[in-house]
This record gives structure tokens, C-alpha cells and sequence, in this order.
């Protein structure tokens, strides 16, 4: 581990972002995007597995369409970040791309303790 | 065992399927015009013959026929014994312009004239062979009848639509042939024919081409069309028995368009979320393609890697494009794939997509 590179941050429960928007930190060198979705809380890189774009950052957290009993139906409330590039969805609460199998965005472990969100650079389970 | 999927019959003259109409229609095909009802045909004409010189009879030639001599003797001796054709699946001549008439009606009963002189003069009489229905796409409820009155019939095994057409097909507005299509378990075969005729739209976007050369290099863009089309519609969706395969329109433009169209799909998916997965998964599943014109690069080595992209050895199924001109004899083709690709090219690919039954030894 390098010394003096924070392996962790943390942040007051109530500066946590509300469902649907994204709240930029930085754990040392890293820029990580934290969002709530449906009650919890995910941290993910801020860059694109795909052409390295900043995802989180510049990108929007969006709602699936999808469809139900032949008819076009909203998915989970506000569960995917769009990529400002080229537009790829990922599941904010796995990484998983949405529309490659192969690519997934980098997670963090993201912990409540004591009224404060803990981030830290240890990958999310 | 070879199956070839694109061998083209008609009649000589449109007074021919007479005997084939309800009496209105026949009064039409008769009595309109100066000397009966005409067809829309191509502006533009081929330089050297439509035809191979040895499929129809020359001396007989005369105004208005649109296949003189051609019959099914002449097929069995120039394709079926020829090239010990297994089964050869039978798509229409000048008939696939009924589809892109604008008198939907007309076209509606002039189609199962069509069909029913089909079933009579051909299928009925030569076991090698097999049918595609002729239905008008700019009627589908029409369609969709006519493919309930004969699709049942072992002799017809799918449904042919030209790459000429009003509206791509896909469209919700053709879900009643969808369906039928569906409930009979019959494959679509989209083919080249007639864009830029009739009520089709134009050949592209460019505007008329001036020379046949140029219509006959463009003429896949309407298949093109539906191809996207149906993939963005969710036809495979909404209907997860059906086939499609595509008939004539080429190989390698099918490759970049799946591409672009993936990339495309990822970015838009929300704008059309009845194609739930990436088109070539449906690509893979459900549509196939014919080799003819298989495409002539002049190092014959890039033509290989040019088309994996479609996963020919799953996709792709021989076809001649009997009696036209530019006609793909069986063993220099097959030749071009490898060894391991044949017998699927050959038959294997053509025998589940129709649908057949395996041949009893004579």
C-alpha cells in the first residue's frame, strides 16, 4: 500500500446523493460516482469500460424501458447510468453492461457507519 | 443431396392464369387497357438478357411474354436432372409485382390466381419442387387470407415478399401476415425484386439510378431495409417460431449492416424495446441467406472473412437464381466454401429452415 494515498473516504449520510442523481468523490487518485438506488447505495468508477469516457460524471442515471406482456413498461426506477458518449447503459447496482455481456464497471465497497457513508477502494463483493 | 432455394418459374403471359381467376378478375386481365391488363415492370433493361440463353424458348418470343417457353420440362432438364436438384424452391417471376401494384384488391386476387396456377402446373405435378405463396404485402389482412387458404398445403413452405415494397416490413402494419405466418409455421422469404416499381419506394435515397447495372449493384437496399426493419420491430419476438430468410440480396452488406446496427442498438435500445436482445442473436436464430450472386472479389481469399460475420456455415443455403442470367451452378459454388461448410450450405441449412422432408431413395 502507498503511503499517505487514502484507501478510504467517508461522507455524511445526509450529503448522500437522492435516488436518480449521482454524487461525485475521490478516494486518493480515484473518481468514484456514488447513487442510491432503491434504498442502497453503490459506488462505481467513473470511466467507461468501453471507450473510457467519464461515465458517472458527465453521464445520467436513467430507467430501463423494456417490455411487459407485449407492451412497452418502465423497469427499475433510475437503476442505470448512461455513458455521455455512446450512450451504453450500465446496471448502477452490479456494473454489468446492458448491452455487453463482457464489460462491467469497476465497483467499490460502499458501507454506512455511524450516520456516514464509508467508500472505500476495496472492490465491492 | 442438394437443395436449391431460389429457382425462379412464371407464366408466358398474364392471359395464362386465366383459368386460375374469379371472373372479375379475369374480365380485367382480359379486357383492360388495349390488350389486357399490363404489369409494372423495371425502367430499365438488361443489356444483354434477363435470362440464361438455354431457359426459354427464343423463336417463340413474342410481346408481352414474360417467360416464353419456360415450363417445367424445361426446368427438371436444365436444373432438377441437371444438377440432381433434391428440391428446389419455387419464387415467382414477373408475379412478384402484384405485390407492389397499387389496386391492393387486384393484387390480392391476382396473387391467388397466381398460387393456384403454381400448385396446378408445378407443384402438384413434380415432386422436387416446392412453393412460395405470392401474397400482396399492401394488403396484409389479404395476405394473411391467402396464406390460411394454401399454407396448410405440404406443397407450399413459406411465403415470398419482394425487397420492393410500400412500407419495410416490419412495420406493425403487416402483423396480421406475421401472424398467419406464425400459425402455419411458415418462413418469409424476402427477395430482391422490383424496388423502384410500382408503389415501391425508390431503389435508394440517391434518386433514380440511370443503367441497369447500377439497379442490379443497389437492388438489395430494400431487402436491406426490411431486414433492419423486422430486427428492430421485434418480429422474432412477438413471433419466436418465425423465419426469415433472405433471398438475393447479397452477402457481405448483411455483415456491416449487423454491425452498425449492434452499435446502433446499444445506444437506442430504449427507443425500440421489443428487440430485447442484440439483432444477431436474433440474426443467428432465425434469419438465413442465399448464396446467390455470391460476391466475385477479385483476390478470392477476402471472401471468406468477409462473411463469418453472419455465420454462414449456421446461416447460408445454396441457391441458383434459375433462370436469370446471373445463375450460380451448384458445384463451382459450394466449391468456394470449405470443405466442412457444404453439406450445410448444400442442404442442411435449407432443409430445417423450409421446413422438408427427407427425400425417400428413389
Amino acid at each position: 500500500m502507498s503511503a499517505g494515498r487514502p484507501r478510504e473516504t467517508r461522507i455524511p449520510l445526509a450529503e448522500a446523493p437522492p435516488p436518480g442523481r449521482v454524487r461525485m468523490i475521490r478516494v486518493g487518485a480515484h473518481r468514484i460516482a456514488l447513487f442510491r438506488v432503491d434504498g442502497k447505495f453503490h459506488a462505481l468508477a467513473d470511466r467507461c469500460p468501453h471507450r473510457g469516457a467519464p461515465l458517472c460524471s458527465r453521464g445520467r442515471v436513467v430507467t430501463a424501458i423494456e417490455v411487459r406482456d407485449g407492451e412497452p413498461a418502465i423497469g427499475p426506477q433510475d437503476a442505470l447510468v448512461r455513458c455521455p458518449w455512446h450512450k451504453w447503459d450500465f446496471e448502477i447496482a452490479t456494473g454489468r453492461c446492458a448491452v455487453h455481456p463482457r464489460l462491467r464497471v469497476r465497483r467499490y465497497t460502499v458501507e454506512v457507519d455511524d450516520g456516514e457513508l464509508v467508500v472505500s477502494l476495496s472492490k465491492a463483493p | 443431396m442438394l437443395i436449391d432455394s431460389d429457382v425462379h418459374v412464371g407464366y408466358e403471359t398474364l392471359l395464362d392464369l386465366c383459368d386460375y381467376l374469379d371472373p372479375p378478375t379475369r374480365e380485367l386481365v382480359i379486357h383492360s387497357g388495349t390488350n389486357g391488363l399490363g404489369m409494372p415492370t423495371y425502367p430499365w433493361y438488361h443489356p444483354t438478357g434477363w435470362l440464361r440463353g438455354d431457359t426459354y424458348d427464343r423463336e417463340a418470343t413474342e410481346v408481352g411474354a414474360q417467360l416464353p417457353g419456360q415450363n417445367l420440362e424445361r426446368v427438371r432438364a436444365n436444373l432438377l436432372d441437371a444438377s440432381d436438384v433434391t428440391y428446389a424452391i419455387l419464387t415467382p417471376d414477373e408475379a412478384a409485382a402484384f405485390s407492389v401494384l397499387p389496386n391492393a384488391e387486384l393484387a390480392a386476387r391476382l396473387c391467388s390466381g397466381y398460387n393456384n396456377w403454381l400448385l396446378e402446373r408445378y407443384l402438384e405435378e413434380e415432386p422436387r419442387v416446392r412453393g412460395l405463396l405470392v401474397v400482396p404485402p399492401q394488403h396484409p389482412e389479404a395476405a394473411a387470407r391467402e396464406i390460411r387458404r394454401l399454407g396448410p398445403r405440404d406443397e407450399f413452405v413459406g411465403v415470398f415478399l419482394p425487397g420492393g415494397a410500400r412500407v419495410p416490413y416490419g412495420n406493425p402494419v403487416h402483423e396480421p401476415l406475421w401472424r398467419a405466418c406464425e400459425e402455419l409455421a411458415l418462413p418469409v422469404a424476402v427477395h430482391t425484386h422490383f424496388e423502384g416499381v410500382g408503389i415501391a419506394g425508390p431503389v435508394t435515397a440517391a434518386g433514380y439510378p440511370d443503367h441497369y447495372v447500377e439497379y442490379h449493384t443497389l437492388c438489395g437496399a430494400g431487402m436491406w431495409g426490411h431486414f433492419v426493419s423486422i430486427l428492430c420491430h421485434g418480429v422474432f419476438e412477438r413471433h419466436p417460431d418465425t423465419r426469415v430468410m433472405m433471398m438475393e440480396g447479397g452477402l457481405v452488406p448483411f455483415v456491416g449492416l449487423l454491425w452498425r446496427l449492434e452499435t446502433n442498438w446499444r445506444a437506442c435500445r430504449s427507443e425500440i424495446p421489443y428487440c430485447r436482445r442484440p439483432p444477431s442473436e436474433y440474426v443467428l436464430e432465425h434469419v438465413r441467406f442465399t448464396t446467390q450472386p455470391l460476391e466475385e472479389p477479385a483476390d478470392e481469399r477476402l471472401l471468406l472473412p468477409a462473411i463469418e460475420g453472419i455465420a454462414p456455415w449456421e446461416t447460408l443455403c445454396y441457391a441458383s437464381d434459375y433462370p436469370h442470367w446471373d445463375f450460380d451452378e451448384p458445384e463451382q459454388t459450394l466449391r468456394r466454401f470449405p470443405a466442412e461448410w457444404r453439406d450445410a450450405v448444400a442442404h442442411g441449412n435449407a432443409m430445417s429452415f423450409f421446413r422438408l422432408p427427407t427425400p425417400v431413395e428413389a
